[in-house]
């Protein structure tokens, strides 16, 4: 019984034995990827030095120790005062930053995770080959055919109206009946009433469009120094537009982003691998090289990302899109924070626009009409407060609450609000 | 016969006009330029060569200023390349705010959305849409801000003057929203623990 016993046992434990290790190997294999996520990836990278060294290979580069290896990841410090000289050597190369000490936050069994991890290498991330394919849209321009088209109707026209009139001339010949002498078509009043017209009607329109418009730029999509996509930034990545342009809720102007603000990210995005990108010609942009502009103004190097100083940028003269004359007055703040209106409401769907272009006329009309239309955002909204006796009828119901309280009712549409 | 040679003269001229349509890359010229453009100064005009036009102007504030509604200066400068001085010396620094009203929170949670959620998450994680678990365009992990142990001058050091991968945020934040926000991550972090 007793030796019955014992075998169970030991079979039992040994199962339990094996069971753990075939777990306990599969979780750390998982972990190792982890546990670098959450306490390494925000320095290095396995193949790109980021704020530390690439980690690629670096086992081969410590002589093969993992225990000096774990020694350095839980206390750095201590470790260099060993005096070994490859820690030495790359402490004084990466400007002497100091890793932070994980004694306490990682066992030695987390460290050989994580450098298992490392010596696998990280599974390729799947490439997006969709991507590459796209190819740029081809804009056909087909103005010369409608051109020669309309040219060749002309003639036919022509010819017809000519040929019309000698078969009604010979009809009225076979009748007996007399005809007038053929006019030359020079001097014939059809057709110089016809030119008249056409010349009038033309001109008229083309006058009349240059008139209005003068200082109007609707449709405008000037080339940029840097083919900056709004599309991938805002769009994709689902950056905020206050981010960059921040003024928009302090003052007059949507303060155009300095480069050290294009840097915050792009000192550590040195390369464009998104869908491929498109200028208004329908031309392919390389991201990356255009990335290349950005880094040659910023003065940074990529090879030496950790030394930049943000002194050495000089500013990027982009090509001013949208503007208003002198003499009408136009602030951000007013419109973003007291009135609560979304920028795509006057900049069009920004966000899906590879290049940017004016899509409102910025016409006084249309300003105008806006203030019209435009529900005042009385609730919550502390700006609004002195209007006490609109509040108060919309609270007793005299106003109707749907309706709501426009721009113009509160002076919106008054000549000075705007001109003065 | 007339009409017939009417309404072809004018759908030649429609046709003629609405031949326009490629890019447009240049701007149409201005009614009346000289009140359309600004005679002052504006935001981005040219403003390198006003010395040589013996105008005195700086756009710097004067030293020892302080704006009116900004909180006071951080006592620490920027480390120099290799030095961590400062950057230890800044955990002393105390927070001027110990808690945020509630209008100040939703504020700072609306900045912190802004300008930080767009790396460290919205729900402070260490994982905004630029890092998705290691799929997006952003190659460093950003720390996750709720397990995250610094002192809040620390926090603030880091942010006015860059940590790692981050850069400065001073040019994008008041000092004063830089320190809500701070507040606004410590108020987060003691919900989360």
């Amino acid at each position: 019984m007793t030796i019955y016993r014992s075998t169970t046992k030991t079979i039992l434990f040994s199962a339990l034995l094996l069971l753990s290790v075939a777990f306990s190997n599969k979780a750390v294999a998982q972990d190792g990827k982890a546990l670098f996520n959450a306490n390494c990836a925000s320095c290095h990278k396995l193949d790109k030095d980021l704020t530390g060294p690439a980690l690629m290979g670096v086992e081969e580069r410590w002589g093969g120790s993992r225990e000096k290896l774990i020694h350095w990841v839980k206390n750095s410090a201590a470790f260099l005062k060993t005096g070994d000289k490859h820690a030495n050597e790359l402490f004084n190369k990466w400007n002497k930053i100091p890793m932070p000490g994980y004694d306490g936050i990682l066992s030695d069994a987390d460290i050989n995770a994580i450098f298992d991890y490392i010596a696998k290498g990280a599974a390729p991330a799947p490439t997006d080959n969709k991507a590459a394919e796209v190819k740029p849209v081809e804009k056909s321009n087909n103005n010369l055919l409608f051109g020669i088209l309309t040219l060749i109707l002309a003639i036919v026209a022509f010819v017809l109206i000519n040929v019309n009139s000698n078969l009604k001339r010979l009809a009225n010949e076979e009748q007996g009946l007399a005809s007038s002498l053929p006019i030359p078509f020079w001097k014939n009043k059809t057709y110089i009433t016809i030119i008249a017209v056409a010349l009038f009607v033309t001109g008229g329109y083309l006058t009349t469009k240059g008139a209005i418009g003068l200082g109007r730029n609707t449709e405008y999509q000037p080339v940029q120094p840097i083919f900056y996509s709004h599309k991938v930034h805002a769009g994709v990545n689902q950056i905020n537009c206050l981010y960059c342009h921040g003024g928009a809720e302090g003052g007059k102007h949507a303060n155009i982003p300095s480069v050290n603000v294009c840097m915050n990210c792009h000192k550590a995005i040195h390369e464009y691998t998104g869908p491929a990108l498109v200028d208004g010609n329908g031309k392919e942009v390389n991201g990356t090289e255009e990335l290349q502009k950005l880094f040659k103004y910023a003065g940074f190097d990529p090879k030496n990302a950790n030394n930049w100083n943000p002194n050495d940028a000089k500013p990027i003269e982009w090509v001013q899109i949208h503007s208003l004359p002198d003499h009408v007055y136009f602030n951000h703040s007013q419109h973003v924070v007291a009135g609560k209106v979304q920028c795509q409401t006057c900049h069009g769907e920004i966000d899906k626009m590879d290049e940017v272009k004016q899509v409102n006329d910025l016409s006084m009309g249309w300003c105008i009409n806006c203030h019209r239309e435009t529900k005042v955002q009385f609730k919550d909204n502390g700006f609004y407060s002195i209007y006490e006796k609109y509040h108060n009828e919309l609270k007793s119901g005299k106003l109707d609450s749907t309706k709501g309280i426009t721009v113009e009712k509160i002076g919106g549409t008054e000549c000075q609000k705007c001109h003065y | 016969m007339k009409k017939l040679a009417f309404i072809t003269c004018i759908a030649t001229t429609i046709i003629m006009v609405s031949c326009n349509s490629s890019v447009k890359r240049h701007p149409n010229d201005a009614y009346i330029p000289d009140m359309g453009y600004s005679r002052a100064y504006e935001t981005y005009a040219d403003h390198s060569n006003l010395k040589e036009k013996g105008i005195k102007y700086n756009n710097m504030p004067v030293a020892g200023t302080v704006a009116r509604g900004e909180d006071f200066p951080f006592p620490l400068a920027h480390d120099a390349v290799g030095d961590t001085t400062n950057y230890h010396l800044s955990k002393t620094v105390p927070n001027p705010y110990d808690s945020l009203s509630e209008t100040d929170l939703v504020e700072a949670e609306r900045l912190y959305l802004v300008h930080c959620g767009i790396c460290h998450g919205k729900k402070l994680d260490g994982n905004g849409p630029l890092w998705k678990d290691g799929s997006g365009p952003y190659p460093a992990a950003p720390k996750n801000l709720i397990t995250l142990n610094m002192p809040d001058g620390q926090m603030f050091y880091s942010i006015t003057y860059g940590k790692g991968q981050m850069g400065s945020y001073a040019s994008q934040l008041s000092r004063k929203h830089r320190w809500q926000i701070v507040t606004y991550i410590k108020e987060k972090q003691k919900a989360g623990k």
